[in-house]
């Protein structure tokens, strides 16, 4: 295997693991303060996407530009919207059927998520077809031997780290942190001890729908394009990625999403070499049959759910 | 006879010792009162014989089976049922249903059975209900003219009483009854009490252990107690034996 | 059923008929209706019209008639179903509607003794009715078909019961995402496996039962007409299977398994056991229905068995009510026919279909037609 495509593998797939893992922390900071599978969140990242676009058409038209300034404000609206509408979607439905079968919830955020995604490709101009997302970072690339590290792959490695540290610094570092860790762990006390359960939650989700619209952000400068069904496998496979790392814990959402572009990097490279002329879609599979197994042996993810039952 | 022997059984959560090599032995027939402050490793022992928890050292025999190594559904069949501390019941299933649960070991469960011999479910079913009420009557004509309606619509007192009923309608050879007073009136403990020994009249052998923090009923149910601090036994006698000790003393209300 | 004077048995009796009759007489309508304006205003009066029936005590003076005489409900219901077959006999539409109705009510069935009664969850429905479709389309040259579908199911069974070990070992959420990662994983290997048709899937031979050629029609029948007969006949028997499983002990031990592991592990319950039985036979049934629905349509393709396919299987069984027998049926019937009829919003049809999701879920979260408490032998 020639070294420089090797590397381009491993760098898609470091990538891929960044956006995963942005997708996952909001999975997993959801279902800490909820208990709620929030399906909708691929497709909020997908509307976060579309609100980048649309803000830059915006901007455009306003005669708006340089590209830091663009990539800035883009950013900016994108995350704000996103975390605006997840808090909307945490006061007006999610919260209200707190005390349903989780079911009931589950499928109510699944249908949202469709409906998110049918919007998209009804109302946004043109949504249903792929739309080119603008190159608002530098195209340059660093050539190393044979494999051509891209520049803006970087900047966005570093700027997905950096969102991921930031939360984990709000989470364990600040009292609104605090205030999130204690309603993940035991709402009734928490609210016993002052703290107000709904603000939290609301904040929370806020913080994870901001993550996924800077995920959507970034996985549009990266791939120069988007389209409306985009969050629908990330979502997927951010919740496969938050239940493997053990949902609840931020740092296995991370390591989830990381290992989950890993199982599909491992899927892209071995099999064709193995099976020779195998399609590349069977990197899925191995990916989701990898999940499966890898539940059958540690059935509460990677860094287990520390609950324990009251017999 | 001794029905049931543990010896030097522990049980330890990580660092945690729960139940420090207890030894204790139950004859059938024997009404045994096991008391204790609040985390003394009780419930603990329950789950510990009902195999819901595995223990880390020693042994309990009961008979000639040995429950250190059998799963909780083997435990149940060869005659050992118990009620739960927090009621566990079905709370959408009728009340039939609930007890029928506890029948598990008298029931047949052949899918062929069940879905084609519908004339002898029937009858099997229709005698287990007469059954079941018959149970239930003892402890209450209400509850038992009542029997196919959800459990949720039942006070909490109704549903202890269901639960003992779960735990009785297998006849079973040992009962474990973890606090079954709690949250009761005096009289309503009384009359519980009343109902079980006059259920125990009808399984004759049946030997019982029962938790519980009201020492009146301890006091008149008990034929022997136990006392257990931080895991381990440290009393045993009858009622007033096992008051009068100094050690039980200290461990409820500590030293002077 | 009590011994009553005619005059009192006839009183009691008329609210469930007369509800069973309104539904018929409004789906007669529903299927009938043309223009949009027409299947817009149906949809409005029933989203208007049946809380307030509610809220005046007809529904449950319907539900309790029905209740009170169930043998009289039955074949009203049955009159009702073959009358609305025979007004709309000749019509393509209204005939593979409602068969599409009953073999999805069959699927669900199955999803309905999984996640109904034992409590475990399956996203991938629509991967199981795939591989029914699947075995119809390879087997369905070879043999008699009747063994087709027995074959069809019992592949489903077997391919499910990969997944077991993953699944009895996780809880809630957990196993839950071993069914959807299994769903995209079946369809996938589908589509990217040319043996089996690749994306454009295979053709499927139209059914054929011991020499009756389902796809000749009869006079000027609609061919449909056919396999809604066949669909009656097999919803029919999956619903006695599944009714009589839950009025039984088996049923008893599932919903144990649902509500409460560790007490029924005390009282000698082995919850694998009855995990085991309840995912295998709600495949099966999955299997069955999807190996005679692709005879019915012709063809099998991975894009008919998607993640949204199993989605729209899950919801139809909340909608319903879960564990809720005629409640499937009912929702059934609101799922598939809905969005069809509303083809000048082609567009905008699964928009708003999540939209009437999310509006019964929060307005009404148990369900169309809840679950009952268990009559053993009503």
């Amino acid at each position: 295997m020639d070294v420089g495509v090797l590397g381009q593998y491993i760098a898609n797939g470091l990538m891929l693991g960044v956006i995963y893992a942005l997708v996952a922390v909001g999975f997993t900071l959801f279902f800490g303060v909820l208990d709620v599978i929030q399906f909708s969140h691929g497709d909020v990242l997908t509307v976060g996407a579309f609100t980048a676009l649309a803000t830059y058409a915006a901007l455009t038209l306003a005669g708006v530009a340089s590209p830091w300034a663009q990539l800035a404000v883009v950013l900016l609206v994108a995350v704000a919207a996103m975390a605006l509408l997840g808090a909307l979607i945490a006061k007006y439905l999610v919260l209200p059927l707190r005390n349903a079968p989780p079911l009931n919830v589950l499928l109510l955020t699944l249908m949202l998520g469709a409906a998110l995604r049918e919007s998209v490709r009804l109302f946004y101009p043109q949504g249903a077809n792929p739309k080119p997302f603008p190159r608002l970072l530098p195209a340059d690339a660093l050539a190393l031997g044979s494999f051509s590290l891209r520049l803006d792959s970087v900047l966005l490695l570093i700027a997905g780290v950096g969102a991921i540290a930031a939360v984990h610094l709000v989470i364990t570092r600040t009292r609104l942190g605090l205030a999130i860790r204690a309603v993940a762990q035991d709402a009734e006390t928490a609210r016993i001890m002052g703290i107000d359960f709904e603000r939290v939650v609301l904040i929370t989700f806020a913080i994870g729908s901001g993550l996924a619209a800077a995920a959507g952000v970034m996985n549009g400068l990266y791939y120069n394009e988007i389209n409306f069904s985009i969050g629908l496998l990330l979502g997927v496979i951010g919740f496969s990625a938050a239940v493997v790392g053990g949902l609840g814990n931020i740092y296995g959402a991370i390591l989830g999403g990381f290992l989950f572009a890993a199982l599909q990097t491992i899927g892209a490279v071995l099999l064709p070499a193995i099976f020779p002329g195998l399609p590349s879609a069977y990197r899925d599979v191995f990916a989701f049959a990898a999940v499966i197994g890898f539940m059958a042996w540690r059935p509460t993810g990677l860094i287990a759910e520390r609950t324990a039952e009251r017999v | 006879m001794t029905l049931l022997r543990c010896h030097e059984l522990t049980v330890r959560f990580g660092g945690l010792v729960a139940l420090d090599r207890l030894d204790l032995e139950l004859a059938a027939g024997e009404i045994l009162g096991l008391i204790g402050p609040n985390g003394s490793g009780k419930t603990t022992f329950f789950n510990a014989i009902t195999g819901i928890y595995r223990s880390a050292a020693g042994r309990a025999t009961f008979g000639e089976h040995e429950l250190t190594a059998m799963s909780p559904q083997r435990i149940y069949g060869v005659g050992i049922t118990r009620t739960f501390q927090r009621s566990r019941l079905a709370l959408p299933l009728s009340v039939f249903d609930n007890i029928m649960i506890g029948n598990h070991r008298l029931l047949h469960h052949g899918l062929a059975f069940n879905l084609f011999r519908r004339r002898a479910l029937r009858a099997e079913l229709e005698a287990h209900v007469d059954k079941a009420r018959a149970l239930v009557a003892t402890f209450s004509k209400p509850l038992a003219a009542r029997l196919f309606e959800p459990v949720a619509t039942f006070s909490m007192i109704d549903r202890r009483r269901i639960e003992i009923c779960r735990a009785l309608v297998s006849e079973p050879r040992l009962l474990l009854l973890d606090e079954p007073s709690a949250g009761m009136t005096h009289e309503e403990t009384r009359e519980l009490m009343d109902d079980i020994l006059a259920a125990r009249e009808r399984l004759p052998g049946l030997a019982i252990v029962i938790i519980e923090h009201e020492m009146n009923v301890i006091e008149r149910v008990s034929q022997r107690c136990a006392v257990l601090n931080y895991g381990r036994k440290i009393a045993e006698g009858t009622y007033a034996e096992v008051a009068a000790a100094r050690e039980v003393q200290v461990a409820y209300l500590g030293t002077e | 059923m009590k011994k009553e004077g005619v005059p009192a048995f006839a009183g009691t009796t008329i609210p469930g008929l007369a509800g069973i009759a309104a539904v018929a007489v409004y789906s007669y309508f529903f299927l009938h209706a043309e223009s949009q304006a027409a299947v817009l205003g149906l949809v409005a009066a029933a989203v208007i019209g049946v809380p307030v029936l509610g809220r005046l005590g007809w529904l449950s003076r319907v539900g309790a008639s029905l209740a009170q005489h169930r043998a009289a409900g039955r074949i009203g219901i049955a009159v009702a179903l073959l009358i609305v077959i025979a007004l709309f006999r000749s019509e393509h539409f209204a005939m593979l509607m409602l068969a599409s109705v009953l073999f999805y009510t069959i699927a669900c069935l199955g999803l309905t003794v999984q996640f109904g009664y034992a409590g475990v969850v399956n996203f991938a429905g629509a991967a199981f009715f795939g591989v029914g479709g699947y075995t119809s389309a390879v087997l369905g040259a070879q043999l008699p078909h009747i063994a087709v579908l027995v074959i069809g199911g019992l592949l489903a069974a077997l391919l499910g019961s990969v997944l077991i070990l993953p699944i009895l070992r996780t809880r809630g959420h957990y196993a839950a995402l071993i069914t959807v990662a299994f769903g995209i994983l079946f369809r996938t290997f589908i589509e990217v496996n040319d043996a089996l048709g690749g994306p454009q899937g295979l053709q499927v031979k139209g059914m054929n039962l011991f020499g009756w050629d389902l796809n000749t029609p009869i006079g000027e029948w609609s061919f449909y007409a056919n396999y809604v007969l066949v669909a009656l006949a097999l919803a029919a028997l999956a619903f006695v299977l599944v009714r009589r499983l839950e009025r039984s002990w088996v049923g008893l031990n599932l919903d144990a398994v649902r509500l409460d592991e560790t007490a029924c592990a005390v009282f000698g319950i082995d919850v694998a056991r009855w995990k085991i039985l309840a995912f295998t036979i709600g495949n099966f049934l999955a299997g069955v229905a999807g190996a005679a629905y692709s005879m019915m349509t012709g063809f099998v393709a991975p894009n008919s068995f998607t993640f949204a396919d199993s989605l729209i299987m899950v919801s139809i069984i909340l909608l319903g009510g879960v564990g809720s027998l005629w409640g499937v049926a009912l929702a059934a019937a609101i799922v598939l026919v809905l969005p069809e009829k509303l083809q000048a919003l082609q567009e905008y049809r699964f928009l708003l279909y999540a939209v009437l999701v999310i509006i019964i879920l929060l307005a009404r979260p148990q369900g169309l037609i809840p679950r009952r408490a268990r009559d053993y032998f009503a």
